[in-house]
């Protein structure tokens, strides 16, 4: 391949060429398998960068409106939209629920004051979550109005070969835990979460170690690393 | 012998199904895709509802056309991705319908360079893409990632990296052919 056929292709995979300079570049594409070979190859590799996005759990409003589009025909209700009904862990998060007032984390001033200024979004609720054994600070939680939330580690969780670290939390424990997503490497993410009533202050937010993909039964499943409740900054 | 009743069925079944008309299928792939669908096509759009239009899109069209896709090219999530890419680079060079206020729109370019900084960190060491990238010089990197993992066109990455248009170009030109090249 010539060195101006690989930049195009580049562009092309990078989603640069636009209008008529796409359209004749598809045209070229499917005359000549080497230069389809080409693109499907350097798709295959950036598809690694796709796979850094944090996963988002599925939206079952998103279906109703997919399926509602479909035409005529039975409705179909994904099967992971039934959770179990109960499990073991249900009833600790139920107890850790209780004691919510003892264990409510007062913020650092200064931390606030860097995190209002310019155009950035404000929290209604932030927590800091403790470590289970040694109570100390492991993440920082920051919860917005639009139910998206931003996670800061602040500890560097050891994650097992084919685990991941899933973060959840308690709108209300009548219904359970809701996963807010999952993640594995130690950086500040972004989540956007499941559709949730406003986050109130004594909420209960943690992270658990699950298997790959997430927990298999839509509840915690593993061993929890932190935990902690929110408080709406001042 | 006894079936776990849960076990995932690999996508491309599921398309092959979809393509026979069978409704569940297109919901069972829909529980496996479309989460991460919807956080790549996010990453390009910033917004939720406008990721989540993308993906409706393709589910929808998927529906009228799952036969052609052909699974000797490729996986069916790499198929998915594709069409999500393209669907989702289409709104967003469409950009009239998508309206963000001024001064955020400059915070979200911020944002940008911190979101494709982050994509590259997050690849495997052992992955050949984080080492030829690696191998590229910074700023073609960041040229490279900026217009791939957000969706950034020449014009908007020269503004973010804060250099002329033709510059971008050819930093971009380069870095992707020196990529492949180390890729192959």
């Amino acid at each position: 391949m010539t060195q101006a056929e690989l930049e195009r292709v580049g562009e092309y995979v990078l989603g640069l060429l636009e209008g008529p300079d796409a359209e004749a570049f598809e045209r070229q594409l499917a005359q000549s398998p080497e230069l389809a070979a080409a693109v499907d190859r350097l798709r295959r590799h950036l598809h690694a960068l796709d796979d850094t996005a944090m996963p988002l759990p599925a939206n079952p409003e998103l279906w109703a409106r997919i399926d509602a589009g479909l035409g005529a025909g039975a409705t179909v209700v994904p099967s992971t939209r039934l959770p179990p009904p109960d499990n073991d862990n249900h009833n600790s998060w139920m107890r850790f629920a209780g004691l919510a007032a003892s264990v409510l984390v007062a913020l650092g001033v200064g931390y606030l004051a860097g995190s209002t200024t310019g155009a950035q979004r404000a929290p209604v609720m932030v927590a800091v979550l403790l470590s289970e054994d040694a109570m100390q600070p492991g993440a920082i939680v920051e919860a917005f109005a639009d139910d998206s939330v931003r996670l800061m580690p602040l500890d560097r969780f050891e994650v097992p070969e084919g685990r991941v670290l899933e973060v959840w939390t308690l709108p209300d424990p009548a219904t359970g835990p809701v996963s807010l997503g999952t993640f594995s490497n130690p950086q500040t993410i972004n989540l956007a979460g499941p559709d949730l009533p406003p986050p109130m202050s004594g909420q209960l937010y943690e992270i658990t170690l699950e298997p790959a993909g997430g927990s298999p039964t839509g509840r915690p499943t593993g061993p929890i690393l932190v935990k902690g409740f929110a408080k709406a900054p001042l | 012998m006894l079936h776990w009743m849960s076990e995932p069925i690999p996508s491309e079944d599921l398309i092959d199904r979809v393509a026979h008309g069978d409704r569940s299928a297109l919901a069972k792939l829909f529980e496996a895709e479309s989460g991460r669908l919807v956080a790549i096509a996010q990453r390009l759009l910033r917004r939720r509802d406008l990721a989540e239009e993308a993906v409706q899109e393709v589910f929808l069209r998927l529906w009228g056309k799952a036969e052609s896709f052909d699974k000797t090219k490729g996986t069916a999530r790499g198929w998915l991705t594709v069409s999500v890419r393209n669907r989702a680079l289409n709104m967003l060079r469409d950009g009239a319908r998508i309206d963000y206020e001024d001064t955020e729109k400059l915070a979200e370019l911020g944002d940008r360079a911190a979101d494709a900084r982050a994509a590259f960190e997050a690849l495997s060491i052992k992955d050949s893409l984080k080492h030829c990238l690696s191998a590229l010089d910074e700023k073609k990197r960041e040229a490279v990632l900026l217009c791939y993992v957000t969706g950034l066109n020449h014009g908007e990455a020269a503004a973010t990296m804060r250099v002329p248009l033709g510059t971008m170009k050819s930093w971009i030109k380069r870095g992707v052919a020196a990529l492949q090249e180390c890729l192959s």
